[in-house]
């Protein structure tokens, strides 16, 4: 247990060790939330209400889900394909430990990162924008928020890892990365806009995928605008994926690892 | 001498398009992707648009004005720049020196090594768009359509400095991507009128980085709601940068040190 400690640990220190990276990094994601929540902002000013939302309800959304993805969607097993293509699982597959806990071990460092300067970075802009923000009290909605964040970064972190394994039978693992980061993420988790805005038959479809549960379910369960029935349901979608998304890895992964030939090794 | 030009432009970007479409998967999936993603921002923008009736004042025809443009502006500068991508890499390998010792501009070079063809889609969308969101905005004028094409010209200018600062930045300190991205990303907070954005932030993103001047005015403008003196402001601005930008390049060409080669 404690090598993997390690792994993430040195993640951390690899950070540090490139801060420059990571800044512009967090300065990206800090421009992306600034630009959506003066988005809204404008959408719905004070006293106005749209889509469901008040102002104070949908910037507490958009603020919400920029923390959100600091849990779910940071991470590093996007490297997974770069790993396969160049030859670097071999050194893995060599080592006494388990690439796939290394991968979540790296994950963590990367989270616990992102997690305390999205921290930092909302305290700030607190201060300056001073939004109107919801804090929920009810503690059994955040356990279930707590509980449907950790069933998020299952999805995540198998998806990433699925994306990386097409570089088992091709060289372009990017292009379907670059999908689900343009498309995908933008359009299908709620990041840009809260899912239940759209048509009611597309939301309905929306809620059968994977995504709506990385980042739109557990700040609406956090926002208490959610039935326990709707929350049960969610949490059952959202716990089958990563069953079946973790059966799909298993079959891929064994599938790939049979033809695997550590070119560049 | 232009000839010159143009010809050493066509054979590096018949080379460049050989290049990106040997990969037909990926090629596909990056013009679906871009394709995609302009299709769902503008679902977006016309759901918001239509159901908050107007955002910042401006009408849902209005906003798609300003989409297409920042669409617009953003595409054309990635399809004849994408050299500028690949720029880091010639400088730590050293092969910048090779820019350096042919009898051609290596702010050429370096800016217009090879256009992307990949994006030579969105560009064909985003006019387009444009046509259709202009036709259907009322009291559109031919000065206002004259004002816009002046801006936009001017919108490449600043968009073409920026990308000289970056080369510069690439000269002296070897590290441009950052900077590429931040540059996209400071963009992309034009894809709405800048009128969204409160004090200071608006002030910021309109004349230090000059966001607002590129990719908002010409849409202002066309609509009627720029006065001559911010138009003859904002071409003084871009001529400005445009020039300060070429006394940057100048001065990190004498700071280049040519490690690796």
């Amino acid at each position: 247990m404690n090598k993997y400690f390690l792994v993430g640990k040195n993640l951390v220190s690899e950070i540090f060790t490139y801060r420059l990276n990571f800044v512009m990094w967090r300065v990206r994601m800090i421009l992306s939330l600034l630009t959506i929540y003066f988005l809204w902002s404008a959408l719905i000013p004070e006293g106005r209400e749209l889509f469901g939302y008040t102002n104070s309800s949908i910037l507490t959304y958009i603020i919400l889900v920029h923390l959100t993805y600091s849990f779910v969607v940071a991470s590093r097993s996007y490297a997974v394909g770069e790993d396969i293509i160049q030859g670097n699982l071999s050194n893995f597959l060599l080592k006494p430990f388990n690439y796939f806990t290394y991968l979540f071990s790296k994950d963590v460092g990367d989270k616990f990162m992102n997690i305390s300067l999205t921290v930092i970075e909302l305290s700030i802009l607190f201060v300056i924008l001073k939004p109107p923000i919801f804090i929920q009290t009810d503690l059994l909605l955040l356990l279930l928020t707590a509980l449907s964040i950790l069933s998020g970064i299952g999805i995540m972190f198998f998806i990433y890892v699925l994306l990386g394994s097409i570089g088992f039978w091709s060289q372009e693992v990017w292009a379907p990365r670059f999908i689900f980061f343009t498309i995908i993420l933008n359009f299908f988790t709620g990041f840009l806009f809260p899912l239940d805005i759209l048509p009611k038959p597309i939301f309905d479809f929306i809620q059968f995928l994977p995504f709506s549960y990385l980042l739109y379910f557990p700040v609406k369960i956090y926002l208490g605008q959610m039935a326990i029935d709707q929350i049960l349901m969610g949490t059952s979608i959202s716990l089958f994926w990563v069953v079946v998304f973790h059966l799909l890895l298993k079959k891929v992964w064994t599938k790939g690892l049979q033809i695997y030939g550590a070119y560049g090794r | 001498m232009i000839n010159k030009y143009f010809k050493v432009w066509w054979i590096l970007t018949t080379k460049a398009a050989q290049i990106a479409l040997e990969s037909r998967f990926g090629s596909t999936m990056f013009i679906l992707g871009k394709i995609l993603r302009f299709a769902f921002l503008l679902i977006f923008i016309v759901i918001v648009a239509t159901g908050a009736e107007t955002i910042a004042g401006y009408d849902t025809w209005q906003v798609i004005l300003f989409f297409a443009t920042f669409n617009l502006i953003d595409s054309v500068p990635q399809f004849f720049f994408r050299e500028v991508y690949r720029f880091r890499l010639y400088v730590v390998s050293g092969d910048f020196d090779y820019f350096l010792v042919k009898p051609l501009s290596p702010l050429f070079r370096s800016l217009f090594g090879g256009a992307d063809i990949l994006d030579s889609f969105t560009i064909i969308i985003a006019v387009v768009l444009l046509i259709v969101a202009t036709s259907n905005i009322n009291g559109v004028t031919v000065v206002g359509i004259s004002i816009y094409i002046i801006l936009i010209i001017n919108a490449f200018l600043i968009t073409t400095a920026l990308h000289i600062f970056v080369l510069a930045l690439g000269v002296i300190t070897t590290e441009i991507d950052s900077a590429l991205w931040i540059y996209k990303d400071l963009t992309a907070m034009g894809r709405f009128p800048i009128d969204i954005y409160k004090e200071p932030l608006r002030g910021f993103i309109t004349f230090v980085v000059p966001i607002g001047i590129m990719i908002s005015f010409p849409p202002m403008a066309l609509l009627g709601f720029l006065s001559a003196q911010i138009i003859l402001f904002a071409m003084a601005v871009g001529i400005s940068i445009f020039l300060l930008s070429l006394k940057v390049w100048k001065f990190a060409l004498r700071k280049y040190s040519s490690a690796s080669s």
